[in-house]
């Protein structure tokens, strides 16, 4: 995309009639996308692309709700969604409000704790838009009830591959802003052949979380990489999330040596994983791929990452690419996001809920722009399938099954000494046609249908 | 209509074959009132909410199961929540794959199920009384927990849904129901389970069977002397707790239509409805139930207050066991700590002064006794 | 394949030093029981406080010995860490006595369902103690697994096992034997032995029932800070990682036999290899085998391989 190419010089920037139709019309999109400050007069002022408001744009403020993983181990990734949603808030209030009227108020709720009662609390009280949930558990919960509540959920991760095709097959208002878990999965087996090459590869094993998502995640890794290479599985590790001594697979990776080890184990897990695998000198033996290793990046020591041999992917969003040096929107949203609490990187659960919040807000202001009125919660559910939107990350598209489609990115996982935090090098991006199944195709029926 | 009826120079009313004092009836109608109450005071406040109540309600009426074993025979039992959770469960398993709707063959698997437990584990707990009881069913209820954790068929870790049929809820009646109207109905449902079970569970208090189970508590082998089927008897009242137990774990599927393992079969879960018998006053009929309700209510509000509240439901059990004994509606009764305590004050207000300078003697005194007992290991007998 | 028998070896020995810690822990648990005839739910807690506030004093002591280089550096590193353990664990006794002397005390003669409430209103203010004080994230020492690690042991012998494993099997049977000598050997061990066999009797020969009961919980309370302290390195400090080896400490005193110290070693061993072995041939058996064995035990001989307190040590 080549905008950032300024062709207005008597205002020494792009013109913003220029940008806002590039972007999607409003100002309020220009500021999630991170391109506010190369609007010339900085931005804030209202939408002017369109649509004559005319007063039938309510004025109170939007109740919205967020259900996250506010605190425990599963806050590390939890606490990242939180972040990214608050400060994409931030830019649609300071932007002036969805519809240059409404401002968003956002009431965030710990997923830890009967999160099927507070997603109900939600509604009882009157919120217009939800997002989350974190977990797949939870998302496969709480699906049903909000196509029951016919509110619009835009979900920032509750990743599960099998989320809208078996267990909500046709959604109306359930929509998912990440990357899934196919995709994220066959992003690392594509790595994997990439990286070492697919003749190389001819036993794998599995150190994945005790529960639905780690046994996903393996399953599908299993089916991929067995038709990239031909690989035969030769151990699979559940150990249980927060598991203290993981020894025992260790020892079994050792002793059977795979080519490549794959992992999707995430937040203090990977620490622990990966010190007692230093420790047991697993890295002579196999190479590390982990979906969601990364996640752990602010969390994991120095010394834990010497001598390993790791590469990680980032889902739909890796902050240092591009280089934050040539990517403007990167870089603010960076900074913002390490000016925040309990961010020491922003990860690609920080984009989760940065992402979720983008999708519906800038459908919700292209739905003012076509109507003349704020939508219904039906029309917004229309507008969002195969709405196309800018973030930070880069261009995503929510598909016409409700999932959201982006690039993913992978690289080979090492400490930044003066990031204070793990960062990935060599980064590699894969498109969403590589990774992800064709809209209303099922994920095991697309990788059966793989050739090589 | 009410008889009267005089015994023991008191005078007790009998209606429906319950027999009360004029208080207790009184107290008795306010219950049963408020209970029918609860949804229209939720829908008033933001703080009291139907589902918890709900849910303390379900709690308490396995606690008032686990009661007639506590009360009763004397054992403690540290693995109520294996029947619990086999309720839950099989409401679960049946509505996923024998593909059950209706809530009232939903709820009779259940009973089935967790007779059907209670009636394996009781059996092979029998013999033992004591820790070892409760050592043994903790071990059960642990194993059931490990089976629920281990098997995808039930849903690993994350649990079951209870969505059965195109409508993905259970059928009332042969119906679906809006949500909210949903939530309203099972709860009436619960209710009157809740009065019949407490009904059922009078009128063994009742019984003779009552009397046989309480020689056995007290010393069992005097029990078998005197001709008493010990085995048989407590095994009986093992199957009828465990009965309570799946009833109330049925509900609990039915209503939150999720189940997970560590919210229905985990030790924790036993914990919380052995101490919710305690809470509530386990010497009382009615006592295990209001204790349900307070933990579950505690516990919910607490969160909302502080993000300290296990500390504060930590404290409400220390206070408790040193201050209440006998539980809530134990402290009430005649002899209680708190019926005992107004007549005191009734008879002489100044007794508060007299209050307080006892517990400030008693605390110094504690204090100064564990400092030198400190002192001692730390540096030797003196 | 690398030799599957140095496999077979290298798994047992995980399950052997998870033994040993869980024995550190289910010792003071099947003491405390022994003695005080008290089943204290508390008792993960303790373990975990162990666990955060060793990391404090990891950091401190190592802060000011510094990384081990060479042997002499090893070895003094490894005293540091001891020392460390040991002032952990310390942290825990007046901790112990306070709970003993303040709160158990005064409900010894009532029913026992009051003990189960008392110990597990405890573990939830303990609970919340630990959220107050180190607050709700996980926390890790950096400073201890991988310097251990890094002083050669089991490669001297052509076996891959890190250090620090051998370090606490060390540190295990030495406070075992530890444990064992106390018992038998020192004066105040046979007194509290002989309360525990009879508390009249001692109170006859002159023994303070309330000193032993005290002395005995604050020692349950130190082993479980002690385990803690030992265990926090290679993994983190999390706010629920005392209700697994609370449970799994149950199994074990059911298995060795409620008091039974020798019951408690063999107990925790056989917990320990077994659920080592469930987890790589039969995963599901990682939390069903220890609950299977102790139903069977409790089934078949209720006072467990070794009796109760008093007739064995």
């Amino acid at each position: 995309m080549k905008r950032t190419e300024p062709t207005e010089r008597d205002t020494g920037g792009i013109g913003r009639r220029r940008l806002l139709s590039a972007i999607g019309g409003s100002a309020v999109a220009a500021a999630l996308a991170g391109c506010s400050t190369l609007l010339s007069d900085g931005g804030g002022q209202q939408s002017d692309d369109g649509g004559d408001s005319g007063g039938s744009i309510p004025e109170e403020p939007i109740q919205a709700g967020l259900l996250t993983f506010t605190k425990g181990a599963p806050g590390v990734l939890g606490i990242q969604a939180q972040r990214g949603a608050e400060l994409a808030v931030q830019r649609i209030n300071e932007a002036g409000g969805i519809g240059g009227q409404r401002r968003i108020e956002l009431d965030v709720v710990d997923e830890g704790s009967n999160p099927l009662d507070s997603y109900n609390q939600f509604i009882e009280e009157g919120k217009e838009v939800t997002f989350g949930p974190i977990s797949s558990g939870t998302h496969s919960q709480i699906a049903p009830e909000v196509e029951k509540n016919e509110v619009v959920n835009v979900g920032t991760d509750g990743t599960v591959t099998t989320l809208y095709e078996e267990t909500v097959p046709d959604p109306t208002y359930s929509f998912r802003f990440q990357n899934y878990d196919i995709m994220e999965v066959v992003t690392m087996a594509r790595e994997a052949v990439e990286r070492i090459g697919a003749d190389n590869i001819s036993t794998v094993a599995g150190v994945n979380p005790g529960y639905s998502f780690g046994e996903d995640e393996m399953r599908v890794f299993t089916q991929a990489i067995t038709k990239l290479t031909g690989a035969e599985v030769v151990y699979e590790g559940f150990p249980e999330l927060g598991a203290s001594d993981m020894s025992n697979h260790i020892t079994s990776i050792n002793s059977e040596q795979p080519d490549v080890t794959f992992s999707s184990l995430w937040g203090g897990d990977v620490t622990t994983f990966v010190r007692q695998a230093s420790a047991n000198d697993m890295f002579d033996s196999t190479t590390v791929f982990g979906t969601t290793l990364y996640s752990a990046a602010g969390d994991v020591p120095a010394d834990a990452l010497a001598g390993t041999d790791i590469y990680s992917g980032s889902r739909n969003y890796y902050w240092g690419h591009p280089a934050l040096g040539n990517w403007q929107p990167g870089r603010e949203l960076f900074d913002a996001a390490t000016a925040q609490d309990g961010v020491t990187v922003p990860t690609a659960h920080y984009m989760s809920g940065y992402g979720a919040v983008t999708a519906w807000a800038t459908a919700v202001e292209k739905a003012i722009d076509l109507l003349g009125t704020y939508p219904s919660q039906d029309q917004i559910a229309q507008m969002l399938e195969g709405h196309g939107f800018f973030t930070p990350a880069g261009y995503h598209n929510m598909a016409e099954d409700h999932q959201g489609s982006s690039n993913s990115f992978a690289g080979a996982m090492v400490y930044d000494d003066d990031l204070g935090a793990a960062r990935l090098d060599d980064v590699n991006i894969y498109s969403a046609a590589e990774t992800a199944p064709p809209p209303g195709v099922a994920g095991s029926a697309w990788l059966d249908s793989w050739s090589g | 209509m009410p008889e009267r009826v005089e015994t023991d120079g008191e005078t007790r009313y009998r209606f429906l074959g319950v027999e009360a004092t004029r208080r207790e009836a009184v107290a008795l109608a306010l219950g049963v009132v408020a209970l029918f109450a609860v949804p229209d005071v939720t829908r008033l406040s933001d703080s009291l909410q139907l589902g918890v109540i709900h849910q303390g309600l379900l709690f308490g009426f396995a606690a008032v199961g686990l009661n007639l074993l506590l009360r009763h025979t004397k054992l403690t039992s540290f693995g109520h929540a294996a029947f619990f959770g086999t309720g839950a469960y099989a409401t679960a398993v049946l509505a996923k794959y024998a593909g059950l709707q209706s809530v009232g063959l939903l709820l009779l698997g259940a009973i089935a199920a967790a007779t059907v437990m209670a009636a394996l584990i009781g059996a092979l707990s029998l013999r033992h009384t004591g820790l070892y009881f409760a050592l043994l069913t903790l071990a059960f209820g642990q194993l059931l927990y490990a089976i629920a954790l281990g098997q995808s068929a039930l849903g690993g870790s994350d649990g079951m849904p209870i969505r059965p049929g195109p409508a993905n809820q259970p059928l009332l009646l042969g119906t679906t129901f809006e949500p909210a109207v949903y939530q309203i109905l099972t709860y009436y449902l619960t209710v009157a389970v809740i009065l019949v079970g407490l009904f059922v569970m009078y009128r063994i208090t009742q019984s003779p069977f009552r009397n046989a189970l309480d020689a056995i508590g007290q010393e069992r082998t005097r029990a078998r002397f005197i001709g008493l089927p010990v085995r048989r008897y407590v095994w009986a009242a093992f199957v009828i707790s465990g009965v309570y137990g799946g009833v109330a774990g049925g509900l609990y599927a039915v209503v939150r239509q999720y189940v997970r393992p560590e919210g229905t079969l985990f030790f924790l879960r036993s914990g919380d409805i052995l101490f919710m018998a305690i809470l509530g006053g386990f010497r009382t009929l009615v006592g295990p139930l209001i204790g349900g309700v307070v933990l579950i209510f505690l516990q919910d509000v607490g969160q909302d207050v502080t993000q300290y509240y296990e500390f504060l439901t930590g404290v409400v059990l220390l206070v408790l066991v040193y201050g209440f004994p006998r539980g809530i509606v134990g402290s009430f009764r005649s002899g209680g700590v708190v019926s005992e305590r107004l007549g005191q004050l009734r008879r002489e207000p100044s007794a508060v002064a007299d209050w307080a300078r006892s517990a400030v003697r008693t605390t110094e005194r504690k204090a100064v006794e564990s400092l030198s007992s400190l002192r001692i290991i730390l540096f030797g007998v003196d | 394949m690398a030799g599957t028998l140095e496999t077979a070896l290298v798994q047992t020995l995980n399950g052997v030093q998870f033994g040993f810690i869980l024995f550190m822990i289910a010792s003071g648990l099947t003491v405390i029981l022994g003695i005080l005839d008290v089943l204290n739910l508390a008792h993960g807690e303790l373990f975990s406080i162990g666990a955060y506030a060793g990391i404090g004093v990891f950091g401190f002591v190592i802060g000011v010995v510094g990384p081990p280089s060479g042997v002499l550096g090893g070895v003094v590193f490894v005293l540091a860490v001891l020392v460390s353990v040991l002032l952990t664990a310390a942290l825990l006794l007046p901790v112990g006595t306070a709970f003993e002397a303040l709160f158990l005390r005064a409900i010894y003669d009532r029913d026992q369902v009051y003990q189960l409430v008392l110990t597990f209103a405890l573990l939830l203010i303990l609970l919340d103690v630990k959220k107050f004080v180190w607050g709700n994230t996980s926390l890790r020492t950096d400073a201890v697994y991988s310097a251990i690690n890094s002083i050669p042991t089991s490669e001297l012998v052509g076996l891959n096992y890190p250090t620090y494993n051998v370090f606490v099997i060390l540190v295990g049977v030495a406070v075992v034997a530890g444990l064992f000598w106390f018992f038998d050997r020192t004066k105040t061990g046979r007194i509290v032995r002989a309360t525990a066999i009879d508390r009249e009797m001692a109170t006859a020969i002159g023994v303070s029932t309330d000193r032993v009961f005290t002395l005995v919980f604050a020692l349950g309370a130190f082993l479980a800070g002690f385990a803690g302290a030992m265990a926090v390195p290679p993994t983190a400090a999390t706010l629920g990682m005392g209700t697994n080896p609370l449970v799994l400490s149950f199994v074990v005193i059911v298995i060795g036999g409620l008091g039974s110290l020798r019951g408690a070693f063999v107990g925790a061993l056989l917990v320990g290899v077994i659920r080592s072995w469930m987890i790589t041939l039969y995963p599901p058996g990682e939390i069903a085998a220890p609950f299977a064995i102790m139903a069977l035990i409790l089934l078949v001989k209720p006072e467990g391989l070794f009796g109760t307190w008093g007739e064995t040590a």
